[in-house]
């Protein structure tokens, strides 16, 4: 009799964990497809558009190369770039929000967003036109690093606790802004227009040398986040829970923080301040697929590549032929589509 | 805990191999696109070439050397785009209509002195961020950007049609140079900058002659802005009053000796740094004109504005700002001239 309850639980649970899985795998492929009409599309659009078979055609080499400028020139390598500094931010803010266990975290909280912007607006006012501008990508990452680096020792006390984290990063956070702030108002117009223009995020003018820079940040540390996957979901239950389940928790902590401001900094440094992206995206995959984080990282991923490649396609082509920051939509973009899923789970 | 080690080791190896890659991968394409670039510029030639084999001067190839290298241009171009408001300002004074424009910074989308002459140009942009699909699309033989503005894009530039840079946006005289040579317009050029002298010597005897021991007199080029006042110690107005003879406060003279081209005021006590025997002063942001207004109120009204030279000789003028700061060309600087003349009530 015993022995039956136990293998009737046992089926049950399993039972759980396959539709859970089963939901899991239908929402990442349904985002993937998502992914490609949006890839397609955005490929199409634009101030000439272009049919998407012809897009299809050229992307599989079969194309006329009619259009190759414009596709492979200006659309392809800024369209990638968008999406894999999305994809990179949102895993960012999912690993963070893991860390910190405070769903208001991003990676803005461990200070990568405002060394970034520290170091990139230095930058701009004064070493621009002495310094080559492919500079600028490698200046934000260091500021990036630096600041990270700086908030996690100040944290430091016989280990780092998420609350001293959230309060040390917001701290410096505020420091790095007023410096960021003295620097732009203590310099020219000229220089000031592009410092503003950084701190909005654009993908403006992506090369496929930043495409071929990014990508290996993205294509190694997303995966690697996924062995993460155990700990952070025991991390998330509690400093107590997760030392007595085993898990060595200082260790597991810094592993993911230096993953999670080794992705943001790098999309950052390539987007500049696309800030909001980490903040939702890991909110709406929770929304998505629950809590496991497995699962997680990939919709998460997807939802941020989406979020910033369909704002940069809109503000491309919302107002031609003006050419907008993709910045100044992304949260135009990612806020409601969150209120919304805010909305049907309260009336579920 | 071994477990945890590995993890710790995969994380460290696999970010530094992310670095390594990504390092190579921001080396490896800028070649492959100079090498792009070359051969596309050089398919231009070719086809410029045989394109002009009527007049053999024509086919003549020019190297100009500018702000970001050189370019090679044949013959003269005929579909100029160009990328600042100096620019557009020196083709039209040059004699030559773009076939592609920034839109401009006031009186949108042409500034009004420029309306007649550029009737039916399309837009490619803001000067910010022009849009290059839509450069790409208006098939240019000439593009004149500015390497403070486009300097992440001189690539992309370069690959739709030979690109020239001026260093910033507000010398006006580099900016008929590099234009006269990219245009194939040298004469027209030296023409131009030679009247531009003429009428400068001009001016100068006509007003030493008028003020007597009064000459040269200090003045400040003074700007209200919603939230803060700003002095204009250099840039466009203040290298043209320089060259008229025009002095400045010993302040003034300090800052521009460091390379500060706008000074900002966010504190009325500041207000004694504006002093200067003539203020000219204009109000920005028409979009809120009703906060530039009150600034500039609160700050005529404070004691110490009452205490300054100009105040208290009568001597504060109110400029047009699309002249005197916005324009940054040719034609703007002989129209604020004109200005000058008729303030000064001297015989043109």
């Amino acid at each position: 009799m015993s022995n039956d309850i136990q293998h009737k639980h046992f089926t049950r649970s399993e039972m759980v964990s396959e539709l859970l899985r089963k939901k899991a795998l239908t929402v990442i492929f349904t985002l993937i497809l998502l992914s490609a009409i949006l890839f397609i599309a955005g490929l199409s659009a634009g101030s000439t558009v272009l049919n998407p078979l012809d897009v299809v055609k050229h992307l599989t080499g079969a194309g006329s190369g009619e259009h190759n400028f414009v596709i492979h020139t200006l659309r392809l390598p800024r369209m990638l770039l968008a999406m894999l500094a999305g994809a990179a931010l949102g895993v960012a803010g999912l690993i963070m929000q893991g860390v910190v266990r405070n769903p208001l975290g991003s990676p803005d909280i461990i200070g990568v967003t405002g060394g970034a912007s520290f170091a990139a607006v230095f930058f701009l006012t004064r070493l621009a036109g002495s310094v080559s501008i492919k500079w600028l990508p490698i200046a934000a990452i260091v500021g990036a690093a630096a600041v990270s680096a700086l908030i996690y020792a100040l944290a430091w006390r016989k280990g780092v606790t998420p609350v001293r984290l959230v309060l040390v990063g917001i701290g410096l956070s505020a420091c790095t802004g007023a410096l960021t702030t003295m620097m732009i108002v203590l310099n020219d117009e000229y220089s000031t227009t592009r410092a503003y223009l950084w701190m909005t995020g654009s993908v403006y003018g992506a090369k496929w040398s930043d495409v071929y820079s990014l990508l290996p940040w993205v294509a190694l540390l997303v995966p690697l986040s996924l062995l993460f996957a155990k700990s952070a979901n025991v991390l998330e239950t509690g400093d107590e829970t997760a030392a007595g389940l085993g898990v060595r928790i200082q260790l597991h902590r810094i592993g993911m923080l230096t993953i999670s401001v080794a992705l943001a900094g790098a999309a950052v440094a390539f987007a500049g301040g696309i800030g909001f992206v980490g903040l939702i995206a890991p909110h709406i995959a929770r929304k998505l697929v629950g809590r496991a984080f497995g699962y997680l990282v990939p919709v998460s991923a997807l939802i941020g590549s989406m979020m910033v490649a369909l704002a940069d396609v809109v503000a491309r082509t919302a107002f031609l032929p003006l050419d907008i920051p993709a910045g100044v939509f992304v949260s135009g973009i990612g806020a409601p589509f969150f209120i919304y899923l805010l909305y049907r789970s309260r009336h579920q | 805990m071994f477990k945890s080690k590995k993890l710790m080791a995969v994380t460290a190896f696999v970010l530094m191999f992310a670095l390594i890659i990504s390092g190579c991968g921001a080396s490896q394409p800028e070649e492959q696109s100079n090498q792009q670039q070359e051969q596309n510029s050089g398919g231009n030639e070719s086809q410029a070439g045989s394109g002009n084999n009527a007049e053999s001067q024509e086919n003549q190839e020019r190297v100009i050397e500018h702000a970001m290298g050189t370019t090679k241009i044949t013959g003269t171009p005929q579909r100029v785009v160009t990328l600042y408001q100096g620019a557009t300002d020196v083709a039209v004074a040059l004699g030559v209509k773009p076939v592609g424009i920034v839109e401009s910074w006031a009186e949108l989308p042409v500034y009004e002195y420029l309306k007649a002459d550029l009737d039916g140009v399309p837009l490619v942009g803001e000067e910010t961020q022009p849009n290059l699909e839509e450069i790409a699309k208006l098939k240019p033989d000439l593009i004149i950007a500015s390497k403070l503005r486009h300097e992440e894009v001189y690539e992309q530039l370069s690959q739709i049609a030979p690109t020239v840079t001026h260093e910033t946006v507000f010398k006006f005289k580099d900016t008929v140079q590099l234009m006269g040579q990219a245009l194939n317009k040298e004469a027209e050029a030296t023409k131009l900058l030679a009247g531009w002298d003429t009428r400068v010597a001009d001016f100068k005897q006509k007003i030493a002659a008028k003020l007597g021991d009064q000459w040269p007199i200090e003045t400040s080029v003074l700007n209200f802005r919603a939230d803060h006042a700003r002095i204009y110690v250099t840039g466009y107005a203040g290298d043209i009053l320089h060259e008229l003879g025009f002095v400045q406060s010993e302040y003034q003279q300090e800052e521009a000796a460091k390379g500060t081209v706008v000074v900002k005021l966010t504190d009325k006590e500041s207000i004694p740094s504006m002093n200067g025997d003539v203020f000219f002063v204009f109000l920005s942001d028409p979009s809120n004109e009703e906060a530039v207004q009150k600034t500039y109120e609160e700050w005529t009204n404070h004691p110490l504005w009452q205490s300054l030279d100009a105040v208290k000789a009568n001597q504060v003028y109110q400029i047009d700002e699309v002249v005197w700061n916005l324009g940054g060309g040719y034609k703007s600087a002989h129209l604020m001239l004109d200005q000058l003349y008729e303030h000064f009530e001297l015989e043109k």
